[in-house]
């Protein structure tokens, strides 16, 4: 994928510039977030509730319950602008909210928490996590 | 004009706030490294949440970058949990410590 992925315009607006396949593996990743969250047998879910507290068996209530919210509203953004021209800033940190959780959770799966494993990972692993490492690049430079 | 006594309760208040502050320890946030997350996503995540400047937001994601974590913010218990909430909704990996 050559050139800027995220434009900033000059009246504030996001412009984005992914091709069809980059819109269908954002597609897939939010797909995946958002059914993660709400499926505890996804292989994604456990990546989601990680411990906010370690030291304690069981998380408070009230904070797994703002997790659980606040992940839900970012990623049903996300799919609501998946096919936009442009996104907002509000959009634009849904998108890369939604997006990192997807990498995280993607290494935590695969069980690549070094960069050791990251070089010994199957091909279309890499690939999948340099795409979506792309994808928030793009939206980092431009927030 | 406004009597002296709600201004002395007032006061009352704050210095027992404080004394209450002072002597518990605080709680720690702490973001741990990954091998994937772009550093300038982690910028730009510290700078929203926090509302950290750039050139500190930068500092505490190298620290976490070379030292695999780094204490982001000390304070009570309830914010503590509610920014590692948020760190983790923007997909880091976070969690909250008693300060030893």
């Amino acid at each position: 994928m050559a050139g800027r992925l995220f434009v900033r315009r000059r009246d504030g607006r996001i412009e984005i510039r992914l091709s069809d396949a980059g819109r269908e593996i954002a597609r897939e990743a939010f797909g995946h977030v958002l059914a993660a969250e709400s499926d505890p047998s996804h292989e994604w879910h456990p990546s989601l509730n990680g411990p906010i507290d370690p030291s304690h068996d069981v998380d408070d209530p009230l904070a797994m319950f703002n997790r659980q919210h606040e992940v839900t509203s970012n990623v049903e953004l996300a799919v609501a602008t998946l096919d936009e021209e442009f996104l907002n800033d509000a959009e634009a940190w849904a998108w890369l909210c939604t997006l990192q959780i997807a990498l995280r959770a993607t290494i935590t799966v695969k069980g690549i928490m070094t960069s050791d494993r990251l070089q010994e990972a199957d091909e279309v692993t890499r690939e999948y996590i340099e795409t979506l490492q792309a994808f928030l690049f793009g939206l980092a430079d431009v927030m | 004009m406004p009597s002296l006594k709600p201004l002395r309760v007032s006061d009352q208040t704050q210095t027992d706030t404080a004394t209450t502050t002072l002597t518990e320890r605080p709680w720690n946030v702490v973001v741990w490294d990954d091998p994937v997350t772009p550093m300038s996503v982690v910028v730009v995540i510290f700078r929203k949440i926090f509302g950290y400047p750039n050139n500190k937001a930068t500092q505490l994601m190298l620290t976490v970058h070379h030292e695999g974590r780094a204490i982001v913010w000390s304070g009570q218990l309830e914010r503590a949990q509610s920014y590692c909430v948020k760190l983790q909704v923007a997909g880091l990996l976070a969690t909250i410590e008693r300060d030893s």
